[in-house]
């Protein structure tokens, strides 16, 4: 069975390019967030194996969405997926329980690289 | 304005078009504005808050637009500038404001940017901010110019 991701994005241009990149790869887009409350509430619903995390967004930010979602399931992989790639920024996600990230603009093949290491455990 | 607050706008803008669509930019002259203004049609407002604030613009005429938002959707054509190419602009403007400021971050200026705004139509002034502009044209072969209206000030001390 394909492996079920959640995007997260509020750029509709990058849900279709990341959404793209992983559906001709042989995962399946299970939902597509807008902001970080929808992707906690998406996460709870849709119960996905990955989840891709943008960080700056309106509403509630990555950062916070990915505190959430690993409260509530401690297993959660979520990868970071962002244009802000400051040291900082990095560690916080890291030490909040991000597993990867990814700094905007990616190559495919940096996102399926780390899906795929993600998902092949 | 300092121009060491421009520098990392006009590298980030090169390398992150050259990894979106593969095409480089080249740097025209650098000019100076009184007040932040744009009187181009396409325009990516973004927010820069933090150490150093302010906005920047990323403007471009309608063609530039459609032909950038075409490229960077892997050449599917853009015949009306729908939502999907106006996200696409504006993640442009987001990648770049992102990657500007993680170079400010390394220069030890610690900012944050906001989603960015598409504004469309020529002769905008944004008066909230009373801080000059430097403006950096940048042509993009293909697809045209880019015009980077920058205006950011260190923070001000709030008054208490």
């Amino acid at each position: 069975m394909a492996k079920r991701i959640l995007i997260t994005d509020d750029a509709l241009f990058m849900r279709v390019t990341l959404k793209n990149i992983l559906t001709s790869n042989g995962y399946e887009v299970v939902g597509e967030a807008e902001n970080g409350t929808q992707a906690v509430k998406l996460y709870e619903e849709l119960k996905p194996d990955l989840v891709t995390m943008d960080i700056t967004m309106p509403e509630m930010d990555g950062l916070e969405a990915l505190k959430q979602i690993k409260a509530a399931d401690a297993n959660a992989k979520v990868v970071m997926c962002t244009a802000m790639g400051q040291k900082n920024m990095v560690v916080e996600a890291i030490q909040s329980g991000a597993k990867d990230f990814i700094v905007k603009p990616f190559q495919p093949d940096r996102v399926l690289e780390a899906v795929g290491k993600l998902l092949a455990a | 304005m300092k121009v060491e607050y421009v520098t990392p706008f006009v590298s980030a803008s090169s390398s992150v078009i050259h990894t979106l669509i593969g095409l480089s930019a080249e740097r025209g002259k650098l000019s100076a504005r009184p007040q932040l203004f744009t009187s181009q049609q396409v325009n990516i407002v973004c927010g820069i808050t933090g150490e150093i604030e302010g906005q920047v613009i990323y403007g471009m005429s309608m063609v530039t637009a459609k032909k950038m938002a075409s490229k960077m959707l892997g050449g599917q054509p853009v015949p009306e500038f729908d939502q999907l190419a106006a996200s696409a602009i504006a993640e442009l403007g987001n990648m770049i404001s992102g990657s500007s400021s993680n170079q400010l971050f390394q220069s030890g200026f610690k900012t944050d940017i906001t989603p960015p705004t598409i504004v469309k139509g020529p002769n905008i002034s944004m008066s909230n901010f009373d801080i000059p502009t430097l403006v950096i044209p940048l042509n993009v072969p293909e697809v045209g110019e880019l015009e980077i209206a920058v205006s950011l000030r260190q923070r001000q001390k709030q008054a208490a």
